[in-house]
C-alpha cells in the first residue's frame, strides 16, 4: 500500500518560475493594453482608466511602447523556453493538456460542468469521471489559453510592426488585416481574462493545494489520488508513488 | 469661457475658384490626388432655369465626432480648450477605422505618412493668431473662420445677422461646427452627410464588445457566488463541529 500523505515533486522550478513570469507580465500587459484602447468601439474598462495610463506614462504612444516591449519580452522569453526545454517539459504539457478531438473536448465539457455545478450543491452526488494530470475545466482553458495566446502574439504583432513598415495605401489588404488583427486580439484578451478568472478562483478557494504546488513543485499524493485518479495510476506504474 | 471656434461658408459668395483648395494643399503639402477641403457644386433645373449652389466643404469639427468614437487608440481627438477635433499623427496607425465614420467624407490615408489626414481648421496657424490658409486666401470672403463665444468676433456677428444652417438631418446630427448661408435655399442632397457606417470588423467588434463585458461580468459573477456558498457552507462545517465538541 502506497504512503498517500507523501509530497512528491510534479513540477521543476524552471516551469514554476515560467508559470509566475507569464502571469505577471500578462497582468501588466492587461493593465497597458486596456490604457491603450481609448475610443468607445472597444469599451473595455471605465473611460478613466485609459486616461490616467496615458497620463502616467505621458501620453499614449509611451503606453503603447512599453505594451510593445513588455509582449516582445514575453513572446521573446517564451520562444526561448519552448526552444531549449522542447521534448522535456514542452511537449509532455501539450500531450496532457491539448483538447484536439470533439469527443476529447464534448467528454472534458461534461466534466468541467459537472464540476461548476456542484460548486453550487447540484449534482453533489453524480461522481465526476476519473481525471488525468490536468481535468476537463483545466484542459479545455489550457487549449483556449495556448491558441489565444499564439494570436495574440501574432496580431499584436502586426498592431505595432505594420503600420511602422508597410505603407497602408499601397495596398487595402494592409489596413484590413490591421484591423481584423484588433478584433482577433481583443476577442482573445476576453478570453483569456474569462477563463483566468476561473483559474484564479480555483486556485484561491477551492483547490490551495494546487497554488501550493505551484509555488513549491510538490503536491500532496493523496490530492492527486482524489483529484486526478488517472494520473495517480500513471504515477504508480511509474512507480513515483 | 472656452473658445468655440467655427467656420462659415456664405455659398453665395463662393465662386468655385478654389483657392482654398490650393491654400491648403500647398499650407499641408498634401499627396497627388489627396486635398483637405473642397468645393462641392450642385446644379438642379428650377422653373426651366439651372442653378448652381457651391459648397465648400471640410472636416465638420463635430461635437459628437463619430470619428473620435471609432479611433481606437485615441489619435483622434477633441481639443477641450476650442472644440476643434485633431489627430494625433504618432499615435494614428492608419486603420481606417475613422474613415467611414466620418458622415462627410473628411478623412482619408495619406499614403506618405501612413496616417490619416483631415483639416485641423489649421491648427498651428490659428494658434498662433493666423486665419486658417483657406479662409486668409478666399477672394470671395466666402469663408470666415473665428470664435463662436466671443461676442466680438465676426462669426458671431455673421451668426446674428444672417439665417445659417448646418448639414445635418434627422438621422446624421452629430454637432457640426461648420455654418451654411444659402440665402433661404434649400440644402441639397448631394452635400448632406451620409449615414456614417463601420468597417465590416467595426461592426464585429460592436458584437465582441458587450459580449465580451457580459461574459467577464458573468464570469465574475458566478465565482462570487460560489465563494460566497463556498464561506457559507465552511462557517456551517465550523459550527457544527463546534456543537458537537461542546456536546
Amino acid at each position: 500500500m502506497s504512503d498517500t500523505s507523501q509530497m512528491i515533486p510534479v513540477r521543476e522550478k524552471k516551469s514554476i518560475y515560467m508559470h509566475w513570469f507569464n502571469a505577471g507580465i500578462r497582468l501588466l500587459l492587461l493593465l497597458t493594453g486596456f490604457g491603450i484602447i481609448s475610443g468607445e468601439l472597444v469599451r473595455v474598462v471605465p473611460a478613466f482608466w485609459p486616461e490616467f495610463m496615458q497620463g502616467l506614462f505621458g501620453g499614449n504612444d509611451n503606453l503603447i511602447l512599453t505594451h510593445s516591449v513588455l509582449a516582445m519580452i514575453w513572446i521573446g522569453v517564451f520562444v526561448l523556453f519552448i526552444l531549449f526545454n522542447f521534448t522535456n517539459i514542452v511537449l509532455p504539457f501539450l500531450k496532457n493538456v491539448l483538447v484536439l478531438t470533439p469527443s476529447a473536448a464534448i467528454k472534458d465539457m461534461k466534466s468541467m460542468t459537472l464540476n461548476l455545478l456542484q460548486l453550487f450543491g447540484i449534482m453533489k452526488n453524480v461522481p465526476i469521471p476519473p481525471q488525468g494530470r490536468y481535468n476537463g475545466a483545466q484542459r479545455l482553458l489550457g487549449t483556449m489559453i495556448i491558441f489565444c495566446s499564439i494570436i495574440l502574439a501574432f496580431t499584436g504583432l502586426y498592431l505595432f510592426f505594420g503600420p511602422q513598415v508597410l505603407n497602408f495605401s499601397e495596398n487595402p489588404l494592409y489596413g484590413a488585416i490591421f484591423r481584423w488583427s484588433l478584433v482577433a486580439h481583443i476577442s482573445c484578451v476576453f478570453l483569456v481574462v474569462t477563463g483566468v478568472i476561473a483559474h484564479v478562483y480555483f486556485a484561491l478557494v477551492e483547490e490551495p493545494e494546487c497554488m501550493d504546488a505551484m509555488k513549491s513543485g510538490h503536491a500532496n499524493v493523496e490530492f492527486i489520488k482524489h483529484h486526478n485518479a488517472l494520473w495517480y495510476d500513471e504515477l504508480k506504474q511509474e512507480g513515483k508513488v | 469661457m472656452t473658445k468655440k471656434y467655427v467656420m462659415l461658408a456664405d455659398t453665395t459668395r463662393c465662386i468655385n475658384c478654389k483657392a482654398c483648395v490650393v491654400a491648403c494643399r500647398a499650407e499641408w503639402e498634401t499627396p497627388m490626388g489627396h486635398t483637405r477641403d473642397w468645393v462641392k457644386e450642385v446644379e438642379w433645373v428650377q422653373n426651366d432655369q439651372p442653378k448652381v449652389m457651391l459648397f465648400p466643404g471640410r472636416c465638420q469639427h463635430c461635437d459628437d465626432a463619430p470619428c473620435i468614437e471609432a479611433c481606437p487608440s485615441g489619435a483622434a481627438y477633441k481639443r477641450e480648450e476650442d472644440g476643434i477635433v485633431l489627430l494625433d499623427n504618432g499615435i494614428c496607425s492608419g486603420c481606417e477605422l475613422c474613415i467611414p465614420a466620418c458622415p462627410y467624407e473628411a478623412r482619408w490615408l495619406n499614403p506618405e505618412t501612413n496616417t490619416i489626414s483631415k483639416c485641423t481648421f489649421c491648427q498651428p496657424r490659428i494658434d498662433e493668431g493666423l486665419a486658417p490658409a483657406c479662409v486668409q486666401t478666399c477672394v470671395g470672403r466666402a469663408l470666415v473662420f473665428g470664435d463662436k463665444n466671443d461676442p466680438n468676433s465676426e462669426v458671431s456677428r455673421l451668426l446674428e445677422e444672417k439665417t445659417w444652417v448646418k448639414l445635418t438631418t434627422d438621422e446624421v446630427n452629430v454637432g457640426p461646427n461648420h455654418y451654411y448661408y444659402t440665402a433661404g435655399e434649400a440644402l441639397p442632397d448631394e452635400v448632406m452627410p451620409k449615414q456614417y457606417d463601420r468597417h465590416l470588423s467595426g461592426k464585429v467588434m460592436e458584437i465582441v464588445n458587450p459580449v465580451g463585458a457580459i461574459g467577464l461580468g458573468a464570469m465574475l459573477l458566478t465565482f462570487l457566488g460560489a465563494g460566497v456558498i463556498k464561506l457559507v457552507g465552511r462557517r456551517n462545517e465550523v459550527c457544527a463541529s463546534e456543537n458537537k465538541e461542546e456536546k
